[in-house]
């Protein structure tokens, strides 16, 4: 494997910090042509940056627009990379992958896409689902894409029950101990969380990067 | 009421108007149209601008932003993927003819809400109740009692409901019909155990999707003389749910009351784009939702209060562009981070009570306890704190309310992280004579000697009552 110049390091850091999706999917194309290898490009160069976006965006030094553009750019830059190990034979270099969504019939999904932009910026892959996803949705995504984490996020004292019922048709369908499964948004405390049987609960974006973290056991 | 005349020409609008992916629409409309009219109208406001600013001209560029903003973005119907717009000329014409008085509640119990200006001495309306707060099923009587009963609440909102005959409520079902019927059931309950069956009520905090509300608003149910609740989703954002709200609510000709939070840090940017959402917010509720009555509530996305610094600093030279430039009623959440029993709690009501009066709203509303998250956690001495500040502070001028603002915003803001969430209603209150404990009284009286060593009479006339305009009987 080549090494990455530090020029290539330094301007796909950049397209990536400024969320040019298409500069950060070139520069990584020239990187692997290059012969970088992709899982330093993951590594050393994506992760890096795109932590580096969330804790300005903890900060509020940017703002939600700029995160998830960086998101994007990371995202599309990781899925060639991905491809590249992949076809090398590689393990995938993602910390593991969450698969994201706000519950059935609650349409607040702010919240949960900072949740997710943050998750992707610290190394998961995440298959965010939208808002009003029934419990069926987050089960086959949850089985297809041999997830590790299920997150759930609801906003409403009467949308929350959801949760509850996601939770019960894995336990049902005999799916639920293959998976961690995790409960956010404004309805919700650890309280509720335990009394549903969910795996954790986090207040907030930043706590819930360190949750998944520490559910499969990140230092 | 004169402007719900254009209820089809919206519904029109909601089926043509230019259609736009939704991610374009938040990732690059809303967020470009911010930057440029904040640079446009040179809309500045530093981390360490004042929280009540005291600047005229700052509040009427930030009107023209907000009117702006409201021409060139819209409202965006994700379920049929179209916006609504209208023209300047269209919106002032609107504006023009929305109320600037509404009376609420029945007989012997109604309320009027006046319009304000910053610095007016006239008094401000007080809508007590835990703002859509889940409460244990067991204790919602009792809780909404605590705030019908406060003499300075001249109107009621409601909490949410954990459960519904023991069993868990579930939105979009039968579930919903039956958690918007026990709500009505049991806050006519609470304001006639507390001696005000007239009392004007905010509802239904439990109708998430249209069901409830379809329900229980009818003349023989939560009739048109209460304030009747529809969301616009942040960021100006609509739906055919919400607009069947709509729909039902002008044609029972009852009171319609919208309400937005936009988020801190999120499409419409920091402190500046907040102050424009704000202002171009309550513009286009007007303008979709033909409301008579909005209210803000910016929403921190990690602490889920109104009441952090930097958001403080939007909604007062926001409320002060919505005061001079238009008579709309505009209202002002109040979600602390701090829960019943802890002080943290009554310094933030009393910082952005001050900053609300100072600058122009026509009513405060809340507390929502705790950011409104914790079960239970919410009662009415807030209510009452929130009161007894706000009335002290009429007339009060915006440079005085920003030194006490500055003072009370010092004693909580460690805390913010904390989430000093306090104690549960029937731990700060006992729930049969339904009177805070002395405990919770005690904490409360030793704020208000802390705010009256700051110099603000809550002993004088003006702060119980006794002068202004009161229109409650």
């Amino acid at each position: 494997m080549a090494e990455i110049t530090e020029q290539l390091r330094a301007e796909l850091s950049e397209a990536l910090r400024q969320g040019d999706a298409d500069k950060a999917e070139a520069l990584t194309r020239q990187a692997l042509d290059g012969g970088a290898d992709p899982l330093e490009v993951i590594q050393g160069i994506i992760v890096p940056a795109l932590t580096e976006v969330g804790q300005l965006f903890q900060e509020f030094k940017i703002f939600l627009p700029e995160l998830m553009l960086a998101g994007e750019a990371a995202k599309r830059a990781t899925a060639i990379l991905e491809e590249a190990i992949a076809a090398s034979g590689q393990a995938s270099a993602s910390l593991g992958t969450v698969v994201i969504g706000t519950v059935e019939n609650d349409v607040h999904d702010i919240g949960k896409n900072i949740v997710s932009t943050l998750l992707s910026s610290h190394g998961f892959k995440v298959v965010d689902l939208g808002r009003d996803v029934a419990p069926s949705a987050f089960l086959d995504a949850a089985l297809k894409e041999q997830a590790d984490i299920v997150a759930m996020s609801s906003l409403m004292t009467t949308t929350r029950p959801s949760q509850r019922s996601t939770i019960n048709l894995f336990k049902e369908v005999g799916e639920r101990e293959k998976f961690k499964i995790i409960v956010g948004g404004g309805s919700v405390n650890q309280q509720w969380a335990d009394e549903i049987g969910a795996d954790g609960y986090a207040a907030d974006a930043a706590a819930a990067v360190e949750l998944c973290k520490s559910l499969i056991q990140v230092s | 009421m004169r402007n719900a005349v254009r209820l089809v020409d919206v519904l029109d609008r909601m089926e043509a108007g230019p259609i736009i992916e939704e991610e374009d629409f938040d990732m690059r409309l809303v967020p470009e149209t911010m930057a440029e009219l904040q640079a446009k109208y040179d809309i500045s406001i530093p981390p360490d601008a004042p929280f009540v600013p005291d600047d005229d001209a700052l509040a009427d560029r930030l009107f023209e932003a907000g009117l702006e903003m409201a021409e060139a973005i819209g409202v965006l119907c994700t379920d049929t993927g179209r916006r609504m717009l209208w023209t300047r000329s269209e919106i002032l014409d609107a504006i023009g003819i929305a109320p600037d008085h509404l009376t609420v509640g029945a007989f012997p119990d109604a309320h009027t809400e006046y319009k304000r200006l910053p610095e007016d001495t006239r008094r401000i309306t007080i809508k007590g109740g835990p703002v859509g707060t889940p409460s244990p099923e067991h204790l919602y009587v009792a809780i909404q009692q605590s705030y019908a009963q406060e003499p300075l609440v001249d109107l009621m909102i409601d909490g949410s409901l954990e459960t519904v005959y023991g069993r868990e409520g579930r939105s979009h079902s039968p579930w919903e019909v039956l958690l918007s019927w026990h709500e009505m059931e049991m806050v006519l309950t609470a304001v006639q155990r507390a001696g005000r069956p007239g009392l004007g009520i905010g509802c239904t905090e439990n109708s998430v999707s249209e069901i409830g509300e379809l329900t229980v608003t009818a003349a023989d149910r939560l009739g048109p003389h209460h304030w009747h609740h529809v969301a616009m989703i942040s960021e100006f954002k609509t739906n055919y749910a919400l607009m069947t709200k709509v729909a039902h609510i002008h044609k029972t000709g009852s009171i319609l009351h919208s309400f937005y939070n936009t988020i801190y840090g999120g499409t419409a940017g920091g402190r500046e784009g907040m102050a424009i959402a704000i202002v171009g917010g309550c513009i286009l509720m007007q303008m979709a939702y033909m409301t008579t009555t909005h209210s803000v509530s910016p929403t921190h996305p990690f602490y889920g209060n109104t009441t952090s610094p930097d958001i403080l600093r939007a909604i007062a030279p926001a409320q002060q562009a919505l005061s001079r430039n238009t008579h709309l009623l505009n209202d002002v959440v109040i979600t602390p981070v701090g829960g019943p029993g802890t002080k943290t709690l009554l310094y933030e009501v009393a910082a952005q009570s001050l900053l609300a009066v100072s600058s122009g709203a026509a009513a405060l509303i809340g507390p929502r306890s705790a950011a409104g998250t914790e079960p239970g956690h919410v009662s009415g001495l807030e209510a009452r704190f929130m009161a007894e500040v706000a009335h002290a502070a009429a007339g009060m001028s915006r440079a005085e309310a920003n030194r006490l603002v500055a003072e009370m915003v010092a004693r909580y803001k460690a805390d913010l992280d904390q989430r000093p969430v306090g104690k549960r209603f029937d731990e700060v209150y006992d729930v049969v004579r339904v009177q805070p404990t002395e405990e919770w009284l005690g904490i409360y009286e030793e704020v208000k000697s802390e705010l009256r060593e700051l110099g603000l009479n809550l002993d004088s006339a003006a702060a119980h009552d006794c002068v202004g305009r009161s229109t409650t009987v």
